[in-house]
């Protein structure tokens, strides 16, 4: 019994951790400017993260090496170097988007400046970091990011036409007054915010975090096969929401409220209240982890001692990264940037950045000298590998997309 | 449980091809450094991580005197310490660092080597840890709660 209310927490715990800004964003924007002309992207976008997901917790169970290690190892000085820098920039950007995201989701409930929230959030996000267990931290932000599933409760509240709806998804291309060009890069933005970087660093160290051996594979394959696929949902219901209220009127998302406007119209108050609390869950777990991610990016490519596990002084220079980390996205947002156009531009550089550590970890699966018996299957190495040609399309794409539509304005 | 499967095995090339060398005289499990050793992670008797094997010094047997990197070549070569220090640097950039910029791990201390490079002693009580040791004691251990143990 224990033992399945343990697999049912795991599971919940991946469809709320699923959801960070960038998902909320990016799919309410493509939502309100394509309808669901995108959605094959967040299913694409699913398979690649469960594929991904797999293979680097699979390593870091059965090697007991979490991905940079792996990374700086399997890479030459130069790529590996190249990586290390990409990735930690890319995930502080991702973690200043976070912070900012839990900013203006109190702001929507508070109505007080986003600025005067950042340092205490940031604050709040260390104190977490520093004294929390591994577990518990999980556990809390992952169920009550679950009240996120008010964006499927408003879209049946909103009773849209079904099977219209549903057309409008296999309904591939750019929608009338959009151009080729914005529907492609919001195609990479799209992949990018489903496939961020910092979520597998996450989760192959908060494997070996959490002490998992080989005998929890089964339950890790089947937390990420049901949980992220119900957290793809959750996106598509995002994306639906504001296909239904938000395109028929003309609203292009640019802000945090606007994203919430469809579940306030469908749910009134009650709605609203669920909605903030799931957005302040999802955007705090996620500035949690990628706050970590940073630690967890420098601390194995240097091969210092890591892990939340340990106590504070004994992984000094990993909690030295975090802290820094959170004061540099405090500096950022100090300068008044606006969080949804860093959380715009985190999801686009996530996609540029992602084949760099796809490729060591899918290379690593298949080394018998790491993997023993559990090496890639043919299916899975199939599906990789094709996956693989699609990651390196996205990031390809995404800067001369990104420069040719002006970030897609 | 997963079953077991049949796998390929990497296909070893031919003992005839007239284009290969000749296979040296094995003695023991011959080791690539290059795949095998670089940038692996040292870990101290503990399983705590203390650095990565950023470095190898090498000596030619027969010729313990020279360390010159010419002595190397054609001879049995004795893995003599583990080093760790700016040399990841130095191997994307070029150029050397100084010997005195560079940390040793002496082979002795080397326990065993496998997907990482485990020690025999406890990381504290090396000299290559001390930035860690630095930033604990002047700064994380002072900042309350930094001695918790969070679980």
């Amino acid at each position: 019994m224990s033992r399945l209310l343990g697999v049912a927490l795991g599971v919940l715990t991946a469809i709320g951790g699923f959801l960070d800004i960038g998902d909320l964003v990016t799919n309410a924007v493509v939502g309100s400017r394509f309808g669901l002309s995108l959605a094959w992207v967040v299913v694409l976008g699913v398979v690649g993260i469960c594929l991904f997901a797999d293979m680097s917790a699979r390593v870091a169970v059965v090697s007991g090496r979490a991905t940079f290690e792996v990374i700086r190892e399997r890479l030459s000085p130069r790529a590996a170097g190249a990586n290390l820098v990409a990735s930690f920039l890319v995930t502080l950007l991702t973690l200043t988007a976070e912070i900012g995201g839990v900013a203006l989701a109190v702001q929507l409930a508070t109505a007080v400046e986003p600025r005067l929230w950042v340092p205490l959030v940031a604050f709040g996000v260390w104190l977490v970091l520093w004294r929390a267990r591994f577990s518990i931290m999980e556990n809390v932000t992952g169920l009550v990011g679950l009240c996120l599933v008010v964006f499927v409760v408003a879209l049946v509240l909103l009773r849209p036409d079904w099977p219209a709806l549903g057309a409008s998804a296999l309904d591939i291309g750019p929608p009338p007054g959009e151009s080729g060009l914005t529907y492609a890069f919001f195609a990479v933005a799209l992949f990018g915010a489903a496939m961020t970087p910092y979520e597998v660093f996450f989760f192959s160290s908060g494997a070996r975090e959490e002490g998992w051996t080989v005998a929890d594979l089964g339950r890790a394959r089947l937390n990420v096969l049901v949980g992220f696929p119900l957290g793809g949902l959750l996106s598509l219901a995002i994306a639906a929401c504001a296909a239904v209220v938000l395109l028929p009127a003309g609203i292009a998302v640019t802000s945090l409220s606007q994203v919430a406007l469809p579940v306030a119209q469908a749910g009134g108050q009650v709605a609203l209240a669920f909605l903030i609390m799931g957005l302040v869950a999802a955007t705090v777990g996620a500035a949690l982890e990628t706050a970590l991610s940073s630690g967890y990016a420098l601390a194995q490519f240097l091969g210092w001692s890591w892990g939340k596990f340990r106590r504070p002084a004994e992984a000094a220079r990993f909690h030295l990264t975090m802290i820094v980390g959170l004061l540099v996205a405090v500096g950022v947002l100090m300068t008044g940037v606006d969080p949804v156009l860093v959380t715009e531009y985190s999801v686009v550089f996530s996609a540029i950045a992602l084949p760099l550590t796809y490729l060591p970890i899918l290379v690593v699966a298949n080394d018998p000298q790491y993997m023993g018996e559990h090496v890639n299957s043919r299916v899975v190495n199939a599906a990789a590998t094709a996956m693989l040609v699609v990651v390196v399309l996205a990031s390809v794409a995404a800067v001369p997309l990104l420069l040719l539509t002006g970030g897609g304005t | 449980m997963t079953r077991p499967r049949l796998r390929r095995r990497p296909r070893a090339p031919r003992p005839d091809d007239p284009t290969l060398l000749p296979a040296p005289p094995v003695a023991a499990d011959v080791l690539d450094a290059r795949l095998s050793l670089l940038d692996r992670q040292v870990l101290d008797v503990h399983g705590t991580p203390v650095t990565t094997v950023d470095d190898l010094e090498l000596l030619a047997v027969g010729r313990e005197d020279d360390a010159s990197a010419d002595a190397l070549i054609g001879r049995d070569v004795l893995v003599v310490a583990v080093l760790s220090g700016p040399s990841l640097l130095t191997r994307i950039v070029g150029g050397r660092a100084p010997r005195s910029r560079l940390h040793r791990l002496p082979w002795e201390i080397v326990a065993d080597v496998g997907v990482g490079v485990a020690l025999a002693v406890p990381g504290d009580l090396l000299d290559v840890t001390w930035t860690e040791r630095w930033v604990r004691d002047r700064l994380v251990r002072r900042i309350p709660g930094g001695t918790h143990d969070p679980g």
